[in-house]
């Protein structure tokens, strides 16, 4: 009895509420928009929007905030592009699928009325974030979308009551200080976005052609002259001493939090668990160098950002441009960094003092240097978490150079098949 | 077999003779109606309204109405398209005055496809309501000749409270189902027939017709991808002797422990039977993904065995070769873990079903055997046995099916436990311990390759009827109740 009346209360109060609404519609319309960001960051996004609203007293918006993980935007708006949200966040890597499949509106399209209503061009924006943001989001010369955190890659954690600064610089060193303390130090291989990290460093590279389907290189000879043989027998090495754990891709935390290692390769998302494990001897930096033949060579990382972006379907999409670029302005990256420990893309956000304190941000920016912006299609992932398991269960041997070779061959072979 | 055939034979003679039947029913009312019954082809409450029915004509021209309505206002946008399936891609003119993208009117091939789905069940139904409409109008013209007296509006009505209460009651089941159930399946099968995929998705691109090009493809008849058709066999292969083994496993073992928690001999036997339905009282969700936790390769399983040496012993004797036992990584292992796992899951179901049964074994049966000196063996192979297996057969069956599909048990043991060594495998996104249904659902949730999991999807239709089929019209005769007896 109680419910049917609070609903009569309430469907009273909204027709009330909608019926002044409407007449002041055909005065002015009000923008309706949807925005989806993580559920982590409903708060910071109903606090931006509320000061975008007041930026803009004299238009009048509706705009609905959903939630939708970074990780997961795909999935949801490629179900049904038309439906989906106007104004969303997602993970770099899922930018060229997006793209494809027209859910990102070109924002340089929208220069024109970007110009009129926020006061700046697509150019400024792409000037106040790092180089390899932008560039992450450009397809083709157009930027899809905007950058809005820098923190989506991989570096060590290392505890440093056991492993001193410079110990951590090398794998070698690295793991010859684990065993020393009876430790070991994880490191996920059966993943092609960890694995390739080895082959970036070494200079090996991968593409996305038009086609969606990869190229890549591995099986051949990098232009800093190693050979993909090589890279694989320094991680055989790796991945065959004892103090080495090959970590299930996903099961870092608990591999953290269980105690028996003393050095991690992870990201930001792990930064909690190894401060509890780790200690006071918590310490990050960036990612070890391997042996590769005679030469020590820095590990690359593959690195991503994570972008909002503006549906291309959307009804108002010269407002929704504009919110974009809001959620993702020099403020609201400060507030994110300060709301949520999530590393900025902004030049002067990634400045302040407040940032450079926190070890895991200042790693990962540190390790930003050797990123590589990871361009592949749907068919990479798993012929490249097949060989990553493969070196991890070690099912080559190191001195094999024919069944590396062969091995390689097959992973490209894989990853280079046609899209059906 | 041959009298399998005979059966399949009945049904399908039957079924074309109903629809023959309809259709000369028809006939013959076209044939020998009066101007009005032939004037009811044309206009559906003609035959009403000559026998003075006026509100049913009514309702019949409102029909009809709404029917050739529908047909112009909304199946004529998608059906002449159903060809193609849309030619026109979207085009976009930004306009600065309202900030708002004005599109042209572009095809969506999906909504083509759906909705045309949707118009021909519509007009299938209104061809079928337009003939019985027809030969109802006849049968109301023979009533009135005859004489007889002719229901009024009210009669009609009261006879769907009465005689024809069925129909009442079948109306929005039927209606469920042809929405929830027909039409999408029809939408599957004609998916697998298209090049839906991660290139061809609406409403950015267009999408159309293939042939049996996915088909090929999954067969390895020289489609696209060699691989696919290399993977399928594999999958394929796994599904059958999961599905056969998780049925036996679970249901041999559900009988011994009904028949252990049933014997006289076993204390507390209540106290058994709810420890053992605790594990259906915690949702699959939950004790599956603990178990695969415990499973791991980091897991604490693992961490005993190599505490107390297994481990080691075990790499010894060369069977694992890894500093962990793979008891989900590696297939063979990962096989015969998961179909150990699912005993523990499948076991408790079974044994209540068999409690059930065994409490309702014929006691004079089993007091005759014993009087007759038949020891407990003999009494379970030649009484209780056939007797279970006579009850519970058609379970068996529903089990088997299930278990082809059974994604649960699968899928939440070894997602991002279980990665494939076997690069060929890899290159087609499968894995060794996938069920069709699993692969199935990473092609489409992962790589947006609804036309190869449509076509496996078919497959997957065709396997489980043709199993049900045979098994069914094998186990459930008529006269298998006598030989039981």
């Amino acid at each position: 009895m109680k419910f049917s009346k609070k609903v009569l209360v309430s469907v009273l109060a909204a027709a009330v509420a909608v019926s002044p609404a409407m007449c002041v519609n055909a005065a002015e319309e009000e923008i309706d928009l949807t925005l989806w960001g993580a559920e982590e960051d409903q708060d910071l996004l109903k606090e931006l929007v509320g000061k975008f609203e007041e930026t803009y007293p004299d238009q009048k918006f509706n705009i609905e905030i959903g939630v939708e993980s970074e990780s997961t935007a795909k999935d949801t708006i490629l179900t049904d592009v038309e439906a989906a949200a106007d104004v969303y966040a997602f993970a770099s890597d899922q930018i060229y699928d997006l793209q494809k499949a027209g859910a990102l509106a070109d924002l340089t399209e929208y220069d024109e009325a970007f110009q009129a209503v926020a006061g700046k061009s697509i150019e400024d924006v792409k000037n106040a974030n790092s180089e390899s943001s932008v560039e992450a989001a450009t397809i083709d010369g157009e930027l899809y979308a905007f950058p809005m955190a820098g923190d989506n890659s991989y570096f060590l954690f290392y505890d440093s009551s056991v492993i001193s600064p410079e110990e951590a610089g090398s794998w070698d060193t690295l793991l010859a200080a684990a065993e020393k303390a009876g430790k070991q130090v994880g490191m996920t291989l059966a993943s092609g976005w960890y694995n390739a990290g080895f082959f970036y460093g070494a200079g090996f590279t991968t593409d996305l052609n038009d086609d969606g389907t990869t190229s890549m290189d591995w099986n051949g000879t990098s232009a800093d002259g190693y050979t993909g043989v090589q890279v694989v027998q320094s991680m055989l090495d790796i991945a065959g001493n004892a103090s080495f754990m090959a970590i299930a891709d996903g099961d870092t935390s608990n591999q953290i939090a269980a105690g028996g290692l003393c050095a991690v390769v992870s990201g930001t998302w792990d930064a909690q668990a190894a401060q509890e494990a780790f200690g006071d001897g918590y310490a990050a930096a960036k990612l070890p160098t391997f042996t590769v033949g005679e030469d020590q060579v820095q590990m690359g990382s593959a690195f991503g950002y994570k972008f909002v972006g503006v549906n291309a379907y959307s009804e108002n999409i010269g407002w929704a441009a504009v919110l974009a670029e809001f959620l993702t302005n020099e403020e609201a990256q400060i507030e994110r960094f300060e709301a949520r420990q999530i590393g900025p893309t902004n030049k002067v956000a990634v400045e302040s003092d407040a940032v450079k304190a926190n070890a895991a941000i200042s790693a990962v920016i540190e390790q930003s240097e050797f990123g590589v912006i990871q361009r592949v299609g749907g068919k990479y992932w798993d012929p490249s978490k097949t060989f990553g398991e493969n070196i991890a269960q070690g099912k080559i041997a190191a001195d094999d150079e024919a069944g590396i070779q062969a091995a390689l061959d097959n992973l490209v072979e894989g990853v280079t098949a046609p899209v059906e | 077999m041959a009298e399998l055939k005979k059966n399949v034979g009945q049904t399908v003679g039957g079924f074309f003779k109903s629809i023959g039947g309809f259709f000369s029913e028809f006939g013959t009312a076209v044939i020998k109606g009066d101007i009005f019954v032939k004037l009811s082809l044309l206009w559906m409450g003609a035959g009403y309204a000559r026998r003075k029915q006026y509100i049913k004509a009514a309702i019949m021209t409102v029909i009809q109405a709404a029917v050739i309505l529908f047909t112009v206002k909304f199946a004529m946008e998608y059906i002449p398209k159903f060809g193609s399936l849309g030619t026109v891609k979207p085009e976009k003119v930004f306009n600065m005055k309202t900030m708002k993208n004005e599109f042209n009117d572009y095809d969506n091939s999906f909504q083509i496809l759906l909705f045309s789905l949707f118009s021909f069940v519509v007009w299938f139904a209104a061809a079928v309501f337009w003939m019985r409409n027809v030969v109802n109008v006849y049968k109301l013209q023979k009533t009135a000749e005859a004489g007889k007296h002719v229901n009024t509006f009210l009669e009609d009505l009261h006879a769907y409270k009465e005689e024809k209460f069925y129909v009442t009651l079948l109306t929005l089941p039927v209606l469920g189902v042809v929405i929830f159930t027909f039409i999408p399946i029809l939408l599957l099968i004609f998916v697998a027939f298209t090049n839906y995929d991660q290139n061809h998705m609406p409403p950015n691109s267009l999408f159309t017709w293939v042939g049996f090009d996915n088909f090929l493809s999954l067969f390895g008849g020289g489609g696209l991808t060699a691989t696919f058709g290399y993977a399928f066999v594999r999958v394929l292969g796994w599904t059958l002797v999961w599905a056969l083994f998780s049925t036996i496993t679970t249901y041999i073992g559900g009988i011994l422990l009904s028949l252990l928690l049933n014997s006289k001999k076993t204390r507390m036997p209540k106290f058994w039977r709810t420890l053992f339905i605790v594990t259906i009282a915690v949702p699959q969700f939950v004790s599956l993904l603990l178990v695969r936790n415990f499973f791991s390769n980091g897991g604490i399983v693992n961490t005993i065995c190599s505490n107390i040496g297994l481990t080691g012993f075990l790499r010894d004797i060369g069977l694992v070769s890894t500093s962990y036992i793979p008891f989900l990584s590696a297939p063979g292992w990962a096989h015969v873990m998961i179909i150990l796992i699912n005993i523990w899951i499948g076991v408790p179901y079974q044994m209540l079903i068999a409690t059930g049964v065994l409490m309702n074994l014929p006691s004079d049966q089993l007091e005759s055997a014993r009087v007759d000196g038949a020891t407990p063996f003999q009494i379970f192979r030649k009484i209780t046995m056939p007797y279970l297996l006579f009850v519970t057969g058609p379970a068996l069956v529903t089990d088997f099916v299930k278990n082809i599909n059974n994604f649960n048990v699968i899928y939440l043991l070894t997602e991002n436990v279980y990665t494939t060594t076997n690069q060929a495998m890899a290159n087609s996104q499968a894995k060794e311990v996938d069920l069709l249904v699993t692969w199935l659902f990473r092609l489409t949730q992962d790589y947006y390759n609804y036309k190869m999991a449509s076509a496996i999807g078919i497959v997957v239709f065709v396997i489980c009827s043709i199993f049900t089929l045979v098994a069914f019209n094998r186990m459930i005769k008529g006269d298998r109740e006598g030989t039981y007896q």
